[in-house]
């Protein structure tokens, strides 16, 4: 596609909207790189393949080694895809991952997975970053941690507890949970000094960053997890 | 092996947390001093160093648990994305001996940094790479492969802790 003015892109969000659902897959499947890569109408260099499945290098890749993981169904966001397709993919990245271990002697793997824009989503077509690791790479992420009101986040954990259906699956476990047992089957090893003395979930030695309070636990409501359209226009419009 | 470690603690209720999510297998807690509130931790309540020791089946389900407190956070948050991540390793900045995912709220603007500068190799560097990689992937028993190499299966599920993977796991044992 070529570069859009705003009145294009507003004709092409109009356009989307009066589209079915079948409609509207058929056509993002059509603008959709990924999906040419899949039916092998592109070239891409695929590291694995399966019935499912397609795991490809990226040609600008982070690391080299950084491998482009999807399915082959186009989705746009991970909250489409059924959960045994998730799952299955999932176990491939771990076993890709295992494979840029052995294969470049990295020292090192992170697996990451971009929801929207904001978290730096690129492509339209869902997909899992499987991202070899070095010393000295030259990729910094950063997960800064900051001082976050207990209040609101015992209220955060309540309301996510009921929607996660927690009590649900506390109640159906088989047996009470017994800590006790986990520690013989653990396989011995060398003494690991303690992590840290604070009683508090957050890991040590993250990079510090002081942000303060913001008001949040706004239930917005409206929101879907879904793609939404506009995203998928505004996507179509920069990359197609 | 579980002894001091704080995701072991969590789950053993010695170490107090605000939990999400919890079953016979997976817990999922909230980060306390995250990145923003509703970022959260979803781990294994089995002690596995990295993720290469935590079971196939297992693995799946972390991450579909991952992706349901994706979108549940992004549903009760004003928030306009979200991240999963792993990092397997001390340098790929694994900070906790525990394999762990975190799901990050996501906003324009905000202070978290998970993109990288993309890099140019040549057609060469490409292919070096990709021959590398297809070539420790076709030897690997891969779930519902679809090449023919599948010739010989070292062990079942392909949960292979090859010697390379100990540098891992020794390298995380010595976090300070
Ligand atoms: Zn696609
Ligand atoms: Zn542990």
């Amino acid at each position: 596609m070529e570069q859009q003015s705003p009145q294009d892109i507003e004709a092409l969000k109009e356009k989307l909207k009066s589209m079915s659902p079948e409609e509207l897959k058929e056509f993002q499947k059509k603008h959709c790189i990924f999906c040419q890569i899949v039916s092998k109408k592109v070239s891409a260099k695929v590291v694995y393949e399966d019935a499912k499945s397609l795991a490809i290098l990226d040609i600008n890749p982070a690391n080299p080694g950084h491998i482009l993981l999807m399915l082959r169904e186009h989705y746009t966001v991970m909250p489409q895809v059924p959960e045994e397709d998730l799952k299955g993919l999932f176990v491939t990245a771990k076993l890709l991952s295992n494979a840029l271990l052995r294969a470049l002697e990295v020292k090192g793997t992170n697996i990451l997975v971009a929801n929207g824009p904001a978290a730096g989503q690129k492509a339209q077509h869902f997909m899992i970053h499987v991202i070899p690791r070095s010393e000295g790479d030259g990729i910094s992420f950063v997960i800064p941690q900051q001082e976050l009101n207990q209040k609101q986040l015992d209220a955060l954990a309540e309301r996510l507890r009921e929607r996660m259906g927690t009590r649900e699956a506390l109640a159906s476990q088989k047996q009470v949970y017994v800590p006790q047992k986990k520690k013989e089957e653990a396989k011995p090893a060398a003494a690991e000094p303690p992590l840290d003395d604070k009683p508090v979930a957050g890991p040590p030695e993250r990079q510090q960053e002081e942000k303060p309070e913001e008001g949040i636990l706004e239930d917005t409501g409206q929101k879907k997890g879904g793609g939404n359209l506009d995203d998928i226009a505004d996507f179509l419009a920069k990359n197609g | 092996m579980a002894d001091n470690c704080i995701l072991c603690g969590i789950v053993d209720g010695a170490i107090p947390s605000k939990k999400v999510y919890e079953d016979d297998e997976i817990m999922a807690v909230l980060d306390l001093n995250g990145a923003a509130p509703g970022h959260t931790f979803v781990f294994p309540k089995k002690h596995h160093t990295i993720i290469e020791q935590v079971p196939n089946a297992l693995v799946g389900k972390l991450f579909a648990m991952a992706n349901k407190v994706s979108t549940s956070i992004f549903e009760s948050l004003d928030i306009q994305g979200t991240n999963i991540f792993l990092a397997n390793g001390i340098t790929a900045g694994q900070l906790v001996p525990h394999a762990m995912l975190q799901v990050i709220p996501r906003r324009e603007g905000d202070n978290v940094k998970l993109s990288w500068e993309p890099r140019q190799l040549t057609e060469e560097e490409m292919s070096t790479v990709e021959l590398k990689v297809k070539e420790v992937v076709d030897s690997m028993p891969l779930p519902g492969a679809a090449q023919s190499g599948q010739k010989q299966k070292p062990k079942s599920g392909g949960e292979v802790i090859a010697d390379e993977e100990n540098y891992l796991v020794n390298q995380l044992k010595r976090i300070p």
